[in-house]
């Protein structure tokens, strides 16, 4: 797509579909999981009919794409990291100013602090997705392939079902910030273009820095 | 239909060994490759083809003798069953009217949650079908009237079958004439086991006897706290950010005829 007047890229192609990647396999996840949490929900497993020579079809096949689409939730995270990484995983000072006001989200506040590229309320979204990645992915590699033995793999269960309550809500303030609660701010994972108005609004130092290209992206 | 439990009498038992071979005759359960280990325990261990193993422990006497010990291990058919409460598939693990756990292994999809719930170690996996297994408590024979396989064979009485609060009565009873080392196990523990043991000897001279079970502490912070906790965290966090848009409204940039998306 052609630069757009008046519009700035908030984030390139890749970063978008990885994004894509990343959102569609946790949605898919928490779809599954739910599906082999809940008896009630057993409904979910109806969706899925058999795999040829691996799953019968119902829960079988549920349990198995749960189980693929966790590899792929793993391997896209990396990409996110190198992304992501180096703009989140580190709070400083002025994070904890932000975090005293909550990013004026809860309260009238005269002036937020500034942030960069992301604010703390985003990094501290990202850390916890990172944290939440490592206990997913390594309880749930142990408790596909069950060979700590089960006084050690009933233990993992715990700590999945953990990283189930803190991605579950982090995910739902997530998707309300990225969309209704903050307009115009969607585009990031669309087109991938924002207004100035908007960066002025949620990244002002951010859109300093590239106006004067300092930073490209 | 009235609960029933059966009674390995452990004092009676000469391992002998042919319930062993009637579960394998009655269920279907193909014979397996095992290994000389210096003792008649054979196969070592349960497997998904062996669903009742006589346990052999040799125990040696202060007076220089040896004690050789016997013990029937199979499921014990709590009525809390952790495997049960583990279990992600409806149906797939299922309770009888009589009180016996069976596995139903056309839902069973091999996640192996049972055997890593249970406090007696007692499911196995097929490598080959991915399914769990174990004793079923010949529910197929029981409901017609029969009793389970091993105790039709079982020429000691060893095993007996029958009405729960007689099975409990005559171990307490059986028990008490054995003399004061002898102990009931079973009926105390997982709000009830539906196989109750009488044991002749100190409970820590039996190979892999659990003492005192009950259902795993990392099972129940599982199913009963984090799980339900899980729900109301996401509840919460779908009530919170519907009132926040509600009440304090979406973070407009400040020229709205700009804005897109």
């Amino acid at each position: 797509m052609a630069k757009p007047k008046n519009l700035i890229l908030a984030s390139t192609a890749f970063e978008r579909v990885i994004h894509w990647i990343l959102g569609g396999s946790c949605l898919f996840l928490f779809l599954t999981g739910f599906g082999l949490m809940f008896h009630s929900l057993s409904f979910i497993s109806r969706l899925f009919p058999p795999i040829p020579y691996l799953a019968a079809g119902g829960y079988e096949s549920m349990k198995l794409l749960h189980n693929l689409c966790g590899l792929l939730f793993a391997v896209s995270f990396l990409p996110a990291l190198l992304i992501w990484g180096k703009d989140t995983l580190f709070l400083d000072k002025e994070d904890m100013e932000w975090f005293k006001v909550m990013g004026g989200y809860l309260w009238e506040v005269e002036q937020v602090p500034e942030g960069g590229k992301f604010n703390a309320g985003q990094k501290l979204f990202f850390i916890a997705l990172f944290l939440v990645w490592v206990i997913m992915v390594v309880t749930g590699i142990f408790m596909w392939f069950p060979v700590l033995g089960p006084s050690l793999t009933r233990w993992l269960y715990v700590l999945h079902v953990l990283g189930v309550l803190i991605l579950g809500s982090f995910l739902v303030i997530h998707f309300y910030l990225g969309t209704y609660g903050n307009p115009g701010t969607f585009q990031v994972m669309g087109h991938g273009y924002v207004t100035k108005a908007w960066c002025r609004k949620h990244r002002p130092k951010w859109l300093r820095d590239v106006e004067a290209g300092r930073r490209s992206i | 239909m009235e609960e029933k439990v059966m009674l390995v009498d452990v004092s009676k038992c000469t391992a002998c060994r042919a319930c062993q071979v009637a579960c394998k005759q009655w269920n279907g359960l193909p014979a397996e490759k095992t290994e000389q280990r210096g003792t008649h325990q054979n196969p070592p261990d349960l497997t998904w083809a062996t669903w009742n193993l006589i346990r052999f422990t040799e125990v040696p006497t202060k007076e220089g003798n040896l004690k050789w010990l016997f013990r029937r291990d199979a499921c014990l058919h709590c009525t809390d069953a952790g495997c049960m409460r583990a279990c992600p598939v409806p149906g797939a693990i299922f309770r009888t009217p009589q009180g016996a756990v069976v596995i139903n292994q056309e839902l069973c999809i091999g996640c192996k949650m049972c055997v890593n719930a249970c406090p007696f170690e007692i499911p196995r996996i097929n490598a080959e079908t991915n399914r769990a297994y174990k004793c079923t408590l010949c529910w197929d024979r029981t409901a017609r009237g029969l009793i389970p396989a091993c105790v039709k064979a079982c020429a000691m009485g060893t095993l007996t079958f029958g009405n729960k609060e007689e099975m409990i009565q005559q171990a307490y009873a059986r028990a008490k004439a054995l003399g004061e080392k002898a102990t009931v196990y079973g009926d105390k523990y997982v709000d009830g086991t539906h196989v109750i043991y009488v044991l002749p000897e100190n409970i820590r001279l039996y190979e892999r006897m659990k003492i005192n079970p009950s259902i795993p502490l990392s099972v129940i912070l599982w199913k009963d706290v984090l799980k339900p906790l899980s729900v109301l965290a996401i509840g919460a966090a779908l009530v919170g950010t519907f009132f926040h848009y509600v009440i304090k409204g979406p973070k407009r940039p400040e020229e709205g005829g700009n804005e897109h998306g």
